[in-house]
């Protein structure tokens, strides 16, 4: 044959590539493919566990600030309860307050007029037992039974004016 | 568990192929049978010999053959005791984070599995593990040449063995093989009309023998020539025989692998539905939406 070409030669190494082809594969390629296999699918099982847990820890998040959100929401509305609750209080004490000073205020100008009414009652009654009493001294000397009556009346006249301008003059 | 099975079977059915094929090749060459006569001639140029390694013949079991085939036997033998050893030493104390060496190791796979996805989508596995063998083949006993091993010829003779593939006899096999692979499973995918898309590119084998046999001698030429003039002898040989034989073990473990890769791709491809057929049934499911 040209080139020296020879069937048998070339058979013969058919025959190794076909021993070398098939030792390679089984000794080498597929039990490396196996295991990049296996470690691609560890890998892919991995990234699958870290985007569960990532979205997990996204509706997790999300949760919070909902509740931070409701949470805050909540607290304001507290806040203005308490405040409108607060200002009725405190209106209501102050309103309270007032009329109990009215009324305190209102008590005292009674007793006042009261205590006012007394004293006068007092002093006229205390006037009067004065007057009796420098009358009888007086009398005691100089009285008669004419001058005695006519010293009466005109104490009885002076007396009335006196009541009468007093409370002219309130 | 079923998996397991299936698994088991298909390792089975892979182990029964590969045997009987290797059984079917190992019938033909005792049916060829060994060489009748004496073929050798007295051809004293250098560049004929270094072509034709038609002087320095070799022994193996009996039969006169060329050294290449000592070299590919060697080299299978290397070959394997090295993915013996890694399957057994390295493999099993593979990481998840990987070292240097199981970075090379996966690197490599990966390659090649790779290149075969891309290349044949539909059915990636099988061609990714023959061309992951081509190519190492290819690579590694290409820089076999570099190691200078000597042999002794059938006439007593010291040789050094040559780059198995640089052998044309050693060529044609591997072409021939990846052609019929091709073939083999272009019948087996899509039947005869896969195996006719095949043959259409009845060139293939002989383009790939050609091709990796040219390739790969052009190195040892560019050698030979260069030592053929003692002024170049000094250095230059050393850069370019290592530059040739590197260059060239890489890119035609490329080129092999891409091609057969490529080819097995359209032959395995599944035939596209007829373009009248979809317009029909398209038409049918309007029709039936529209009622």
């Amino acid at each position: 044959m040209p080139l020296n070409i020879d069937f048998l030669q070339i058979l013969l190494h058919a025959f190794n590539f076909l021993i070398l082809a098939g030792g390679l594969t089984l000794l080498l390629f597929k039990p490396v493919e196996k295991f990049l296999n296996e470690r691609r699918e560890h890998f892919e099982n991995a990234e699958r566990e870290i985007a569960e847990k990532t979205a997990e820890n996204e509706r997790l998040r999300a949760q919070y600030e909902q509740n931070m959100r409701d949470a805050k929401d909540e607290i304001a509305r507290m806040r203005a309860d308490a405040e409108k609750e607060m200002a009725e209080t405190s209106k209501a004490h102050i309103s309270g307050a007032m009329e109990k000073a009215q009324s305190i205020v209102m008590n005292a100008e009674k007793e006042a007029e009261k205590r006012k009414e007394q004293i006068l009652d007092s002093a006229q009654s205390e006037i009067g037992d004065l007057v009796v009493s420098a009358t009888k001294k007086l009398l005691s000397d100089t009285v008669t039974p004419e001058r005695n009556s006519a010293l009466y009346d005109e104490f009885i006249r002076l007396a009335e004016e006196t009541v009468a301008s007093e409370r002219a003059s309130k | 568990m079923k998996e397991k099975k299936k698994l088991s079977k298909r390792k089975i059915v892979f182990l029964v192929a590969w045997i009987s094929l290797m059984l079917v090749v190992l019938g033909l060459i005792f049916a060829v049978g060994f060489p009748q006569g004496d073929k050798s001639e007295s051809i004293k140029e250098l560049m004929r010999d270094a072509v034709l390694h038609e002087h320095g013949r070799v022994s193996f079991f009996g039969l006169e053959v060329n050294p290449a085939v000592i070299s590919a036997y060697l080299m299978t033998g290397v070959l394997l005791l090295c993915a013996l050893l890694i399957r057994i030493f390295a493999i099993p104390r593979f990481k998840i984070v990987p070292g240097k060496f199981q970075s090379m190791i996966e690197k490599l796979v990966e390659f090649f599995s790779g290149m075969a996805s891309s290349n044949s989508p539909h059915k990636p596995k099988f061609v990714g593990a023959y061309i992951f063998s081509a190519g190492v083949y290819v690579c590694i006993s290409t820089l076999f040449e570099l190691s200078g091993l000597q042999w002794v010829t059938t006439r007593g003779t010291s040789i050094a063995l040559p780059a198995p593939l640089a052998d044309i006899n050693g060529a044609i096999a591997m072409g021939f093989t990846s052609f019929i692979v091709i073939l083999v499973a272009g019948l087996v995918t899509n039947g005869i009309k896969g195996a006719f898309k095949v043959l259409k590119d009845f060139s293939l084998p002989i383009s790939m023998s050609f091709r990796l046999f040219g390739a790969l001698l052009s190195g040892l030429l560019v050698t030979e020539l260069v030592y053929y003039y003692a002024a170049l002898s000094f250095v230059l040989p050393v850069i370019v025989g290592i530059l040739f034989t590197l260059l060239h073990a890489l890119i035609q473990a490329y080129v092999l692998a891409t091609l057969v890769s490529i080819f097995y791709g359209e032959a395995v491809e599944p035939p596209k539905p007829k373009k009248k057929k979809i317009k029909n049934k398209k038409l049918k499911e309007s029709q039936v939406e529209t009622v």
